[in-house]
């Protein structure tokens, strides 16, 4: 078992690990985690998702872009995909389901998979569409998950308006869930004027707003 | 004085000589869903017929009094003709869908173009649109066309984030891969300059500092689109929309004619860097102002680009088909109100 100055380590290389977009070392890192008997979900949350954070401070001080974030998403799912399986799941406040998807007529899923992977470290159960999804199959999903959230995307305005039918489908039938919205053309005037919950307007943006959700979910689980 | 056409006010405008007032018009889609009603078809039949999509820029222009006609629509003619096919939402319950690229290349190593392609998929419809705008339109109407630059084409027939995350890990070969995209932009650009169109509009949409960092732009995309104007004959317009503050004087060592922006850019601060001695398009919201607005908000909106300090005041981006038509009246009107004025770079007859 390690000892807390060897945990500690663990957890900055971790986060080193992704803030360097190193693949190796996030998959190095997080072996050694698991092989001496680090929690996994403190892995999860104090080594990669706190280098995550880093990682949106380098973005606001424009010294990462979208081709580094991206990067270190990479650096970050590798060490997830070896640590999650391991998580102890009582010890884990249950976060709920999302259905998450880019509407029709959109094939660009960038900004969708940066929220997804927010998802995916606060520990919700993603139910990914993927992309040029018809609006039909967010309402069907939903209904059939009993999902708590719809996150959709759109990069393009000329796809945007497919959004508002969807979230309209869900809250007649369903009106406690929170709706997502995200992509370039999205603002909060056209989130309101949807009835969306939330939004973020650009894969920037969506780091920044999933990279917050992140620090809120680590500060809810230290108090849980 | 008798006022000029439509064309020539173009053509004196990207020449910087003096012009009778502000011509309206665009680099990019200008159809409107009320041009499409009026000839009783949908949208999703524009893109396959040269006829429809040559009637509906037509149609607009003359409905509510633009300069020029703008075609094709969608961002996947050149793709198409790659062979990444194409989703044309035919059956859709939707008025509007664009079409889209359902396949894209997977990796670099699969990266075929086909050197034909001005001769495949629907190319060949898009020159027939411009003969019949020709035509038609007894070169009365301004013609522009456009053609995706080298990345953002790059990013319509391989995945993006292989694109992007590649511009860091795997530099050579997305440069070599970005030369071959650069190729063919010009020799697209390079064919509707022969087909006898008086503009092109390069859109480098996706390398807006939103995405990229300026130091890549200036390494990444800056020489390649430097390349592509070096290449055309006719005036050209450097259009891209997200931000462009940071690249704005990089944007302006490319060697178009004209600058585009969109309405994150800072025109005024834009002006004091390049200079009053450049064309500089932009820079409305065309959602926000033609589909969200009243009416009544319209005038305002125009007036601002013009008091920043544009020379021509373009949208953003295409126009959202669905607009209100009591918008586009207001931002016409606007134009003609304000824009008898020089502008920094064209005087005024």
């Amino acid at each position: 078992m390690a000892d807390e100055a060897r945990e500690k380590e663990i957890m900055e290389k971790l986060a080193e690990a992704v803030i360097e977009y190193d693949e190796d070392m996030a998959k190095e890192w997080s072996e050694t985690a698991l092989s001496e008997g680090v929690e996994a979900f403190k892995a999860i949350m104090d080594g990669l998702a706190a280098g995550m954070e880093h990682v949106g401070e380098l973005y606001d001080q424009q010294e990462y872009f979208v081709p580094e974030l991206l990067m270190c998403a990479d650096a970050l799912y590798i060490g997830l995909d070896i640590l999650k399986p391991h998580i102890d799941q009582d010890k884990v406040k249950k976060m709920g389901q999302v259905v998450i998807g880019t509407v029709q007529g959109d094939v660009h899923d960038i900004g969708k998979n940066i929220i997804k992977l927010m998802f995916d470290v606060g520990g919700f159960e993603v139910h990914d569409l993927g992309r040029d999804v018809p609006l039909e199959s967010f309402v069907e999903e939903q209904l059939k998950t009993d999902s708590d959230i719809v996150a959709m995307s759109a990069m393009m305005t000329t796809t945007m308006m497919g959004m508002k039918k969807v979230i309209k489908m869900i809250k007649e039938k369903n009106p406690n869930v929170a709706i997502m919205l995200g992509g370039a053309p999205v603002t909060q005037d056209v989130a309101s004027l949807f009835g969306a919950d939330g939004y973020a307007d650009s894969a920037g943006n969506a780091v920044q707003e999933a990279i917050k959700m992140i620090g809120q979910l680590r500060k809810l689980q230290k108090q849980s | 004085m008798s006022a000029l056409t439509p064309k020539e006010r173009i053509q004196k405008l990207f020449r910087k000589e003096a012009i009778d007032t502000m011509p309206i018009f665009s680099g990019m889609g200008m159809v409107t869903i009320q041009a499409i009603q009026e000839m009783g078809i949908r949208f999703a039949s524009v893109h396959t017929s040269a006829a429809n999509l040559a009637g509906s820029a037509r149609t607009t222009a003359k409905m509510f009094g633009f300069d020029a006609a703008i075609v094709p629509y969608d961002m996947c003619t050149i793709p198409e003709a790659l062979g990444r096919g194409i989703s044309l939402y035919a059956d859709s319950a939707e008025d509007i869908l664009y079409p889209t690229v359902p396949s894209k290349w997977a990796t670099l190593d699969e990266v075929d173009v086909n050197d034909d392609f001005l001769n495949s998929g629907r190319m060949p419809l898009v020159d027939d649109a411009f003969q019949i705008l020709k035509s038609e339109t007894n070169e009365n109407l301004g013609l522009g066309a456009w053609v995706l630059g080298p990345f953002t084409m790059a990013g319509q027939v391989i995945e993006l984030d292989i694109l992007l995350k590649g511009v860091k890990k795997d530099k050579e070969r997305v440069e070599a891969f970005l030369g071959k995209m650069t190729e063919l932009v010009i020799k697209a650009a390079v064919h509707y300059e022969s087909l006898g169109v008086d503009y092109i509009t390069i859109r480098e949409m996706g390398s807006g500092t939103d995405l990229l960092s300026p130091r890549m732009w200036k390494t990444l995309i800056g020489p390649n689109l430097t390349k592509v104007f070096d290449a055309i004959r006719i005036p050209t317009v450097n259009h891209i929309c997200d931000s462009t503050d940071m690249i704005i004087e990089m944007m302006n060592e490319c060697g178009a004619e004209a600058l585009s922006v969109d309405q994150k850019n800072n025109v005024v601060e834009t002006r004091k860097k390049v200079g009053d001695d450049v064309l500089i398009f932009g820079n409305f919201d065309p959602y926000g102002t033609l589909v969200q607005m009243d009416a009544s908000e319209v005038e305002a909106v125009i007036k601002k680009c013009i008091d920043d300090g544009v020379d021509a005041v373009w949208p953003g981006c295409d126009l959202w088909p669905d607009v209100k038509k009591e918008n586009v009246e207001a931002y016409v009107n606007a134009i003609g109100k304000y824009g008898r004025e020089a502008t920094p770079a064209v005087g005024r007859l």
